[in-house]
């Protein structure tokens, strides 16, 4: 049996050519706050949707949305596909069941800074390293926003919340330098108030083939106004941002008159393109499978380097599933007359009388 | 889905919707705003943020002012983005709750 034939996908194609936005807007109304990014990340993904399914070919009833707690995971209501609203921190165990068993799906992961990396930390590891074929959008903004402003695995050093009066003592974990150290085969970052960005990134992650996760930095406007204003706001993106695109030189700046480089002591500098040779300029890798440059990007931060946004890396290799499924093949290859009932009787049994 | 800025923006165009929207979504004319539905991203803060009450949601917009959902869309795309409130016209207050401003709109 080939491998196409254990992962079959299923051919409906139609209509999958003629969606619209609007198709993909269930009848509940978001009960998210007025203000909130994710209204915006719920739009952008409603538009590009249609494509998503045109190009993949998969029709809505194969799309499923699984959230777990927090805003974040208020998502699915709104789409109009399957979903699940589970558990705290548990969505990605639940995507993992769905799509080995169900691998035509496209499986979406909808979770947050506080549900996947407080109490979910360890089911994100796993399921990354494993490599299940699912796209993981993390809203994070940095703070526990449906509990009502308590300091999440990624609020800042020092950040003074109702759970941290003299401010947070512990550093922050950075997500794309976990998903990385986790092995992820794509992982890519993206704004709530960039759509053009947020937009083509979700594009790039519904078509790749393995975890695809993507950090998507919210603005919490009541618990954490402005986290990442410094950076994130439209005025200011192109001197505080570098675009990651790979085979694209690290240049950044509203003149484009800045790149990154990294000395040969492999860190880190900002320096004007006019102070540099043309040869020193490096060029963005995403598909290397030494995670090494991605991991080096994943740790430039505000306010001393531009923070890097779009694809960190986009590696292939083979999914969960396919491992999984073809696991199966081989091992009842090797054993054509394998017999679960005998195996079961194999032993003394005994039958109890009335 | 998005929001439409109706006539009670005619001549009072007070601006305070452009402070609070995430994405600037607002184009300016000469005596009102509307907002950009290819941008909006329904977050409906801009709701509240109108002192004249001239923002709605596309299904609600009341019947007799319909034509404004069309005029959004269509003075979006000539009208210059704006993204920071500017200068309120002078008389705004006298023109506060009139009825029936539509006769002024400016393109």
């Amino acid at each position: 049996m080939s491998e196409a034939q254990v992962l079959q996908i299923q051919d409906s194609s139609i209509g999958v050519q003629d969606y619209q936005k609007e198709d993909f807007a269930s009848d509940q109304t978001p009960r998210w706050c007025p203000g909130c990014g994710d209204y915006s990340i719920l739009a952008q993904l409603q538009r590009v949707m249609p494509q998503i399914c045109a190009d993949t070919n998969t029709p809505k009833e194969n799309m499923v949305f699984i959230s777990g707690i927090g805003c974040s995971s208020r998502f699915p209501y709104y789409m109009n596909t399957y979903g699940f609203h589970s558990i705290h921190g548990r969505a990605p165990t639940l995507a993992l069941g769905l799509q080995v068993s169900r691998p035509e799906l496209m499986t979406w992961v909808i979770t947050g800074d506080g549900d996947s990396l407080s109490i979910g930390g360890n089911h994100l590891m796993h399921c990354l390293r494993r490599n299940l074929n699912v796209k993981i959008l993390l809203f994070n903004n940095r703070i526990y926003g449906l509990t009502k402003g308590q300091y999440s695995p990624t609020s800042e050093l020092g950040k003074r919340t109702k759970s941290s009066p003299l401010g947070s003592v512990a550093r922050p974990l950075n997500p794309i330098s976990i998903a990385l150290a986790s092995q992820a085969t794509f992982v890519a970052r993206a704004i709530d108030r960039d759509p053009k960005l947020l937009q083509e990134v979700l594009l790039q992650a519904a078509q790749h083939k393995g975890s695809a996760i993507v950090e998507i930095y919210q603005n919490c406007n009541i618990f954490n106004d402005g986290a990442f204003a410094d950076f994130a706001e439209k005025k200011v993106r192109a001197e505080q941002t570098v675009k990651l695109q790979h085979g694209q030189p690290l240049v950044f700046g509203k003149q484009k008159d800045k790149a990154v480089v990294f000395d040969k002591n492999l860190q880190p500098q900002v320096v004007n393109l006019a102070d540099i040779d043309e040869t020193d300029i490096l060029k963005h890798d995403a598909h290397s499978h030494n995670p090494a440059l991605s991991y080096a990007l994943s740790q430039l931060d505000y306010p001393e380097f531009p923070v890097p946004v779009g694809v960190f890396r986009a590696v292939e290799a083979p999914t969960y599933e396919q491992r999984v499924h073809q696991q199966v093949v081989d091992a009842k290859a090797q054993q054509p007359n394998a017999d679960l009932q005998q195996l079961l009787e194999a032993g003394d049994t005994w039958t109890v009388s009335e | 889905m998005t929001y439409v800025v109706t006539q009670n923006c005619i001549k009072c165009k007070q601006m305070d919707c452009v402070e609070v929207c995430p994405v600037d979504a607002f184009h300016e004319g000469p005596n009102m705003l509307v907002i950009n539905p290819g941008e909006c991203i329904d977050c409906t803060v801009c709701v509240p943020a109108c002192p004249e009450t001239a923002i709605f949601r596309d299904g609600d917009v009341p019947a007799d002012q319909q034509h404004f959902v069309a005029l959004n869309e269509e003075m979006a795309d000539i009208w210059e983005l704006i993204d920071e409130k500017g200068d309120v016209p002078a008389d705004a207050a006298e023109w506060s709750g009139k009825t029936d401003k539509f006769q002024y709109f400016q393109r």
